[in-house]
């Protein structure tokens, strides 16, 4: 005799069973994204309610957006240990597609950010490790795909995979957190007047003829600190990077971001970026803007990812024949 | 005798604390500090990850050094908010858990007010009514508790940064690291407090009328990095001490006031900050002086931790509040107001 109490929250709906050998004494669902915390505890109150006694959890483990994903295991964990027994992770795809009939299939969940969750299953049995992939790239397959919303991870099913199945013991997580370490023996402090000769010389080396003068860099720093904010990184004792931002009246204006050729693609820029932003909401700014050099733009994918869009372009902004691109990232 | 177990993971630490009314009888801390050093800041997503891995060892752990099983709990708590969302979720979830297989009352508390409750820890003395001063990395408050678990009034609170952010922005401007609080009270410890003499932010008689028991640290940011951009040679130690000076002096002077001119001859401080020697040490002096009985935690309970919770949890068992109901929501940003759930 083994009661079995089932959980997933690995997709838009939270679920809940309570199988008592082989037999379903409670299953439902609620749906809603953003509500595992507060409906799981209600769901599991009400399958008490059939029957106190708890034998196993089981628990689907994603893959699933992080938080919701972790309401389930975090509570199934804890309720096992409590009730003094075993809790079981299964592959929250499995779940899914063990109601579907099928020879070659994929089941597929909704990752955000216009991907999905998937794994590829013949007869029943699931042939690729669970990954995620952009729908247009999953598409391209020409396997038949379920999705979340016709199918969901069946609570029942995740009992029986619990005694059956191939047990999971980590959250399947596959991205990882969206974090970047900060560039290693790379120190950021305020830019002052002493680093401009070094600066005046990247400068010309970065952009040649319209590069700033000490002059300019200097008539800004008077801003500083109300009104500009001048970053430098150093490495080894050296300059190799440096950047600006400039405020008035509700606009935070990035006035460069610039880092020597050998430091490029180590997340120095993006620390820099990522202070800018910081000072400007600080400043209360509703928008940041910033122009780049058209065909000069390699940092524009890096803008995007901070929310950053393109609002027009200007021709002859940098000299004759140089165009800025004008890009905006909205603060509010 | 209520035996009541405390979970707290708002930010980084993954705590369990158990507590017998007063007593405390385990607090355990689990701490993902390390892994977000290296990105400057905490990063929620990570901190919410650790919190999940250490959660079942952390409680295994809490009860062993208690000495006492789940089935001997009478409560769960659980810090219900304010905090990062996602590592909030990870503790109510577990706590819910815990609480349904236990068939045990379940309280979402106040992690703000949870700081205050933790004085309740190992002594009977009378704590409210009392002035608080909440200083952490997310809040500078001045209170007035009637009640802790019923009647607590906002007096004043930061217009801008709070005081342990701005110990996190100075220390990073001056390359000293994270979390800034602990490395420019040690900086300080060398270096003369009277150097510089950075402003005390809404302390001028205008800024006294309408912002009399609030802050404002970003005014005093600024002073110290123009400072710095204007010194080329300055002396590390003496601008961490005569910043550290100025945001202390202000907490306390702001306090004591509130006190006076509330009739109130006690002052509670709490949160991350009151680990600061400087403030415990500038607060003694002046407590004694000015005839105000003073209580801050020991070190080690100022941080976050689940003792502080379950202090809170076993004030609202013993004052008689009705447990929360199941499925509660975890709020971020929880205001002071809501003390249990």
């Amino acid at each position: 005799m083994s009661t079995i109490l089932s959980i997933d929250t690995s997709t838009s709906q939270t679920s809940v069973a309570l199988v008592k050998d082989g037999k379903v004494l409670f299953s439902k669902n609620h749906n809603d994204a953003l509500a595992h915390g507060e409906v799981l505890p209600k769901l599991v109150a009400q399958a008490l309610e059939k029957n106190r006694g708890i034998d196993l959890v089981a628990v689907g483990m994603g893959p699933g957006p992080f938080t919701g994903l972790r309401v389930g295991i975090a509570f199934a964990q804890s309720f096992a240990q409590a009730a003094g027994v075993s809790c079981v992770g299964v592959c929250s795809l499995d779940a899914m597609a063990a109601n579907i009939n099928e020879g070659e299939f994929i089941v597929s969940t909704d990752a955000r950010r216009k991907e999905r969750y998937w794994a590829r299953y013949e007869n029943g049995k699931r042939v690729s490790e669970p990954a995620v992939s952009r729908t247009l790239e999953l598409e391209k397959l020409g396997i038949k795909i379920f999705n979340e919303g016709d199918y969901y991870p069946d609570p029942v099913a995740i009992a029986a995979l619990a005694l059956s199945g191939e047990k999971v013991l980590q959250p399947i997580y596959i991205r990882k957190p969206d974090a970047y370490p900060l560039p290693e023996g790379v120190k950021f402090r305020v830019m002052t007047a002493l680093d401009l000769v070094v600066a005046s010389a990247i400068e010309k080396e970065v952009y040649g003829k319209t590069a700033w003068s000490s002059a300019q860099f200097k008539e800004e720093f008077a801003k500083a600190p109300k009104d500009a904010y001048y970053l430098a990184a150093e490495a080894e004792g050296e300059l190799i990077a440096y950047a600006g931002i400039f405020y008035v009246a509700d606009v935070a204006d990035v006035h460069t971001i610039t880092v020597v050729e050998k430091y490029r693609r180590k997340g120095v820029g993006r620390e820099l970026l990522k202070r800018l932003i910081d000072w400007a909401r600080v400043k209360k700014a509703d928008v940041i803007m910033l122009e780049m050099r058209l065909g000069n733009d390699s940092a524009r994918p890096l803008y995007e990812q901070y929310g950053f869009i393109e609002v027009s372009k200007r021709e002859n902004y940098y000299g004759p024949g140089l165009t800025a691109v004008v890009m905006r990232k909205e603060l509010k | 005798m209520a035996l009541v177990l405390g979970i707290e993971t708002s930010c980084d630490e993954t705590a369990v604390g158990i507590v017998s009314d007063r007593k405390l009888l385990a607090n355990v801390i689990s701490s993902s500090v390390e892994q977000h050093a290296r990105f400057g800041g905490v990063v929620p997503e990570v901190a919410s990850r650790a919190h999940l891995e250490a959660m079942q060892q952390v409680i295994k752990q809490a009860l062993k050094d208690a000495s006492v099983t789940l089935k001997d709990i009478d409560a769960i708590a659980v810090t219900a908010g304010p905090g990062l969302i996602g590592a909030l979720l990870v503790g109510v979830s577990s706590a819910s858990g815990l609480a349904l297989a236990l068939d045990k009352p379940l309280y979402g508390v106040n992690h703000l007010s949870a700081h205050i409750a933790v004085n309740r820890l190992d002594n009977d003395v009378k704590m409210s009514p009392t002035i608080a001063l909440l200083v952490s990395g997310g809040h500078s408050s001045i209170l007035q508790v009637n009640n802790l678990a019923k009647d607590v009034i906002v007096k004043g609170a930061t217009i801008d940064d709070a005081a342990g952010e701005a110990f996190d922005k100075i220390a990073r401007i001056m390359g000293l690291g994270f979390p800034g609080g602990p490395v420019i009270d040690k900086a300080s410890n060398d270096g003369n407090k009277d150097a510089i003499n950075f402003p005390r932010g809404l302390t001028q008689s205008i800024d006294l009328e309408k912002y009399r028991y609030d802050f404002s640290f970003s005014g005093l940011k600024t002073a110290v990095s123009r400072y710095l951009q204007q010194t080329p040679n300055y002396k590390k130690s003496d601008v961490a001490a005569s910043f550290q000076e100025a945001v202390v002096d202000v907490l306390i002077s702001k306090s004591l006031s509130a006190c006076k001119e509330s009739g109130i001859d006690r002052l509670v401080i709490a949160g991350g900050v009151a680990a600061n020697s400087r403030l415990r040490e500038l607060a003694k002096q002046r407590c004694e002086v000015s005839k105000v009985e003073l209580r801050i935690p020991p070190i080690g309970l100022c941080t976050d931790n689940g003792a502080m919770v379950a202090a809170l949890g076993s004030l609202a068992v013993s004052e008689g509040v009705s447990p929360s109901q199941m499925g509660i929501s975890a709020d971020s940003a929880a205001s002071i107001a809501q003390v249990i759930w």
